[in-house]
């Protein structure tokens, strides 16, 4: 019983793969092992952690709830993509570095990919919408903290011009109401 | 490892006896025989295919029917080396009278297996012995009972004069084993604990 | 000394390849491994009958397939044999572990029965399913309760269940409470929650059949200690054993545990098929397969005076362990004694019963019985506090171990099994920052203000001790190659704390090196082969000790070499920049200074130069005749290895404040502002400290608000998915605003406490003690969901109408 295999075009950061692949076969595993880029990863394969978030024609999606072959002709985008042009740290990924937005690095792809999407939609965030932006990925080390701070930071990168320094957290702060 | 199991056939224990010495039906039946070669009565140098499509690989053993109580016993002795491992074998097989023309065959298979194919976990290597034993009683009832097809020409028409008889199967389609790809080789190291076939097959290799 | 690092926000320098795609967790590595999968027991409590593999075998791709009978046909080895018993005690009577595959009888839902290994995970995944196992049912024994009911038994041989029953007293607590003035009663719970890092666990095994030797990368907290164990399980001497921890994805202490079964069972394949095998879990394997932690019942007496001074504390407590007891009882040992905390007990009894369960184990969570005792000692002082209508910070500074009662020693053995005495620390201090941050003095007025505009808030306050940096050692190894990079290593592993930082900068600033010239391995037997492991806040303490040791040798050696060349004394030169220079003379100038590589190249007497700067130490170049080329107390190379092995653990500690609000209609419960005071001495790097604490207090705030694993009586885990055990998403975790103090460890060279767990420690205490200000009702079980207060409510309404007031329900 050998599984039929189909072929899926995937336009992977700018590069175009043609894959053969089982219909079976998830776009993360596809990502990670067919075509070697292992910068995503998979921290729960039920959609709920967005480790796995790759950008779909410019969407973050669930890349461990989709099937390759569903994404045949799309553009992909992976924290890998998310690199500048000479192959250093993209701002948003700076703006990790620079704000310890991380620490065992391991949730962090699907935060790069998603707030690289969102700061197209958003280019100037408050401090609340950053962290709502960041709402629906899981990370187990940072406590979020540093992960807002490196939303803010990132819109200043990448949008210089426009960003204006965020406002500090902390005070007598209401939180979300 | 020892394997053990029994199958009916639906001929009386003369006829089976008489089937399972014959190496002109053995060649057909066992699964993936493609060539039996008597060496001395009783003993056979035996060479099994493996594989399917692009894996296959020809293996070679030897077999040898000891404590023959015709017609209700013999015992089996097999040994066979390949690159993936080795197996020396003793099958017990008892032939006993079902009643209304049918044969009771049970077997009791003694094995040790060394090398690689050792590792693949007994669990493999005793499940697929048994449905390749099935497969051979299925096969060997299909002569018996006359819906396989007519046995093949007379050794004689095979071998040169003065060369000892040489089998070889019909060339029909047959699947030499059962199983995935890589199992096809597995089988085969429990064909040969059972049967006394060369151990061999190991499409492990593939990538 | 250019700048001293050591106290400096340094970016970290793993970043750049994390962020950017380029970490090399365990699933990125093996491309052309076998794929493990595994059968695992759907039952609690399940004899396995029989296991017919006929229809698997029919699957395309199916390599191989091992159950008990393999290992046990297997006499080469002793894979058969049950998994190890770690840490041993005397109190640990009736200790069981379980074997690589269930031999006989499976003690919990997700015990791996059959091992499958094919061309990748989803052909064994399918072969998985078609593999039948026949169960005879066994009666579980689910929860505390139940298993101190014993009317059923995990292990035929321990009929009431009890796996540990151990009494640590100081003094006459009973009779001291007897004796006072005032008494209390608590009953309290803490629900089973789970360490539940990002990346699963995962073991990649090569077998190189021409060297006989075994390479084994896994996801894992203690490199050297998987490596004794496979050695033993697997017969193969250690030195042809190498083990690898590569980028790990958190750990939070459940991969300390070592070796699962799946550590043992993939390198064993690898052997028998002399393939490369490789496991990564998946998230469901993860909830049924690896490790819980924190479930407790506890029952505390306390007998206190007017002024709220304890005078006597008897606390007895139930700990769940699961099915078996690999990692010991470490973790109720942990609760039994930093449950004092910061505070003076009088006469203290601590009483635990470990007992069985049929689930899965509990081993350390971050924190590892720390925020259980927290609790237990945080609800006693605010119940304390009510009962007497003391301010509740009062009643905790009244009760504080003063700073010149340091050392201060509770008598009693900790969890290294050295005395528990604590070394430094300044709670008064703690405390005032901690109300200063917090406004702990405002908020009643900031109180009725919310209360006026019909909102209910509630301020509270926790304190923790945290011993650190526990034995027995952590060693370094540092070399400087003759290219100026300085190589460090050492033996514990990392999963995200930053250590290639941290130890670089320690390493720098003792030898006086740029920070850009170091780099630090970590977690690799190939590098470091003596090390225990990085868990219980102790990496910094221990490792960090061992580099700035080691660094100190080679210091000293180069020196000496330099002084040599130079001609001059040792005592007269300095390394800064990479450069030995005599002290005082400009840089740059001639015969005062020779570059640190350089030194590197002297400090090997060679025959055959390799490059233009190693002809320097050829033997026709350098050398004095009168002594051989290398002295007999020396060798060659500018390197060392040293060790920091300590008397006991330093004692960190730190105070957390919550406010809360609660919603009167729905019982939604807001974090509005966390404030924390942590103690850890000097720190290495802040900015890594901070984030520590970040992380620690999600964690808290998730083990008090939202997680708790959920078992049915049947022993099935009812909510073994991201979807139904809620960790906190960014919405769920507050601002965190943090401010720290510095007491040095007088027991380190460094001076330096651990903190890796501190943000957790007292987050359940803190936010019960809030909840239970806004709400006016005792909170005695954590975590606190919204519908569980609603019930609180419910419950104190119908108190209210009954008219029988309950004691110590606070109003």
């Amino acid at each position: 019983m050998t599984e039929t295999l189909h072929a899926t075009r995937l336009v992977v950061n700018g590069v175009a793969h043609t894959l053969h692949v089982p219909a079976r076969r998830l776009l993360a595993d596809a990502l990670r092992h067919d075509l070697g880029l292992t910068g995503t990863h998979l921290g729960c394969e039920h959609g709920v952690c967005g480790a796995c978030t790759v950008l779909v024609d410019g969407e973050p999606m669930r890349s461990c709830l989709m099937f390759a072959v569903s994404a045949d002709g799309a553009e992909i985008t992976t924290t890998e993509g998310c690199r500048a042009p000479d192959g250093g740290l993209g701002p948003v990924q700076q703006a990790f570095t620079e704000c310890h937005g991380l620490q065992c690095g391991f949730c962090t792809p699907g935060f790069v990919t998603t707030i690289t999407a969102y700061l197209r939609e958003n280019p100037l965030p408050t401090e609340a919408e950053a962290r709502e932006a960041i709402g629906g990925n899981l990370c187990r080390c940072t406590g979020y903290q540093n992960i807002v701070k490196s939303v803010l930071r990132a819109a200043e990168l990448v949008a210089p011009e426009a960003a204006v320094a965020p406002q500090a957290g902390g005070g007598l702060s209401e939180g979300p109401r | 490892m020892k394997v053990s199991g029994n199958a009916t056939l639906n001929a009386p224990p003369t006829r089976v006896w008489a089937a399972l010495n014959d190496p002109a039906v053995l060649v057909r039946t066992i699964p993936g025989c493609e060539r039996l070669e008597e060496v001395e009565p009783s003993a056979y140098r035996m060479t099994v295919t493996a594989g399917v499509a692009s894996i296959k690989g020809s293996y070679a053993g030897d077999v040898r029917l000891t404590d023959q109580e015709e017609p209700h016993a013999f015992v089996l002795k097999a040994s066979g080396a390949g690159g993936p491992g080795t197996v020396s074998a003793d099958v017990k097989v008892r032939l006993a009278d079902g009643g209304d023309g049918t044969t009771v065959l049970s077997y009791d298979a003694d094995a040790i297996v060394g090398g690689m194919i050792g590792g693949v976990g007994q669990r493999i290597l005793t499940g697929v012995a048994k449905k390749t034993a099935a497969e051979f009683f299925q096969a060997v009832d299909d002569v018996l009972t006359g819906a396989a097809v007519a046995a093949a020409p007379p050794p004689a028409a095979l071998a040169p004069a003065g060369e000892r008889g040489v089998y070889t199967a019909p060339p029909v389609g047959r699947p030499a084993v059962i199983g995935g790809d890589f199992i096809k080789g597995a089988v085969f190291g429990a064909a040969v604990a059972l049967l006394g076939a060369l151990v061999g097959g190991w499409a492990a290799r593939r990538r | 000394m250019s700048g001293r690092l050591f106290g400096e926000p340094i970016a970290r320098r793993e970043d750049p390849r994390l962020v950017s795609g380029a970490g090399r967790y365990l699933d990125d590595l093996g491309p052309d491994a076998l794929a493990a999968a595994f059968v695992r027991c759907p039952h609690a409590h399940a004899r396995v009958v029989d296991i017919d593999v006929t229809d698997a075998l029919d699957v395309d791709g199916l390599v191989a397939l091992y159950t008990y009978e393999d290992l046990a046909a297997d006499d080469a080895t002793r894979v058969a044999e049950p998994l190890p018993l770690l840490i041993p005690h005397p109190a640990l009577t009736e200790p069981r572990t379980g074997y690589p595959l269930v031999k006989d009888v499976a003690k919990h839902v997700g015990e791996p029965i059959v091992m499958v290994v094919a061309t990748d995970r989803y052909v064994a995944e399918d072969v998985c399913e078609r593999i039948r196992v026949e169960y005879e049912f066994l009666p579980p024994v689910v929860g505390v309760d139940a298993a101190r009911d014993a009317a059923r038994a995990v292990h035929d041989d321990v009929p009431d269940n009890v796996a540990a029953h151990l009494v640590q007293e100081v003094g006459d607590a009973r009779a001291a409470i007897a004796a006072a003035p005032h008494t209390l009663e608590l009953d309290l719970e803490i629900e089973r929650s789970a360490s539940m890092p990002m990346e699963g666990k995962g073991v990649y095994a090569r077998w190189d059949a021409a060297d006989a030797s075994l390479r084994v990368y896994s996801s894992t907290q203690t490199t050297t200690s998987v490596r004794f164990a496979l050695a033993a399980k697997l017969n193969i001497p250690v030195d042809r054993i190498e083990v690898i921890a590569p980028d790990v994805g958190g750990g939070f202490g459940v991969k300390i545990v070592h070796p699962w079964p799946e550590e043992v069972l993939v390198p064993w394949a690898a052997i028998r098929l002399g393939r490369e095998v490789k496991w990564v879990e998946d998230r469901r394997e993860h909830f049924i397969s690896s490790a819980h932690e924190r479930g407790q019942l506890q029952h505390i007496r306390v007998g206190f005076d007017d002024d709220g001074r304890l005078l006597g504390l008897d606390v007895e407590f139930w700990h769940d362990n699961g099915a078996y007891t690999p990692y010991g009882i470490i973790i109720p040992i942990i609760t039994s004694t930093q449950l004092l905390g910061p505070y003076k007990p009088g006469a203290y009894r601590v009483e635990f019963h470990s007992l069985y369960t049929n689930t899965v184990i509990v081993t350390p969570y971050r924190g590892a019985g720390r925020p259980q005792a927290a609790f237990a000692m945080e609800r006693t002082i605010d119940a304390i506090a009510a009962n007497l209508r003391l301010d509740r910070a009062e009643v905790r500074e009244r009760n504080f171990i003063q700073p010149h009662e340091m050392p201060y020693d509770h008598q009693l053995t900790f969890q290294d099994g050295r005395p528990l005495i604590y070394d430094s620390g300044d709670f008064p201090a703690s405390l005032e920052k901690l109300k200063k941050l917090v406004d702990w003095e405002g908020f009643p007025a900031y109180r009725d203000a919310a209360r006026a505009e019909g909102r209910r808030i509630g301020i509270g306050l926790a304190c923790y001790v945290e011993g650190t940096g526990v034995g027995p050692y952590e060693g370094a190894h540092i070399r400087v190659e003759t290219s100026g990079k300085v190589v460090v290593s050492t033996g514990l592993t990392t999963q995200g704390q930053g250590h290639e930082t941290v130890f670089a900068q320690i390493a720098a600033d003792e030898l006086g090196v740029p920070l850009d010239a170091v780099s630090v391995t970590t977690g690799d037997t190939r590098r470091f082969k003596y090390a225990v492991g990085t868990f219980a806040s102790r990496a910094a303490v221990m490792s960090g000790n061992a580099v700035a040791l080691t660094a100190r040798k080679v210091r000293a050696k180069a020196l000496r070499i330099a002084a040599d060349a130079l001609e001059v004394d040792a005592g007269d030169l300095e390394i800064a920049d990479g450069t030995v220079r005599v002290k005082g003379h400009p840089p740059g100038a001639a015969g005062g200074e020779i570059p640190l590589r350089t030194v590197a190249v002297l400090s090997n007497p060679l025959r055959y130069a390799f490059d233009e700067e190693s002809k320097r130490a050829t033997q026709f170049a350098v050398g004095d005749a009168s002594g051989p080329p290398v002295a007999e107390d020396d060798e060659p190379g500018l390197e060392a290895t040293d060790y920091y092995s300590p008397m006991q653990a330093t004692f960190a500690n730190g105070m957390h404040a919550a406010i809360v609000e609660t919603d009167p209609e729905t019982a939604e419960i807001t974090i509005l502002r966390y404030c924390v005071v942590h103690d850890c001495g000097p720190m290495i790097n802040p900015r890594i400290v901070e984030g520590q604490i970040h992380g620690g207090v999600a964690q808290g705030v998730g083990g008090a608000l939202y997680e708790r694993i959920v078992y049915d009586e049947n022993g099935q885990l009812l909510n073994a998915s991201y979807m139904d055990f809620l960790m906190p998403y960014a919405s769920e975790v507050p601002t965190i605003e943090t401010d720290h103090l510095e007491t040095p460890s007088p027991l380190n060279p460094l001076g330096i406490k651990g903190l890796g767990e501190a943000g957790v420690i007292p987050g359940s205490a803190v936010l019960a003690s809030a909840i239970e200000d806004a709400e006016g009702i005792r909170i005695t079980r954590m975590p606190i969901s919204p519908s569980d207060l609603h019930h609180l409510r419910l419950d104190r309404a119908r108190q209210e109408h009954d008219s029988t007031a309950e004691r110590g329900a606070a109003e």
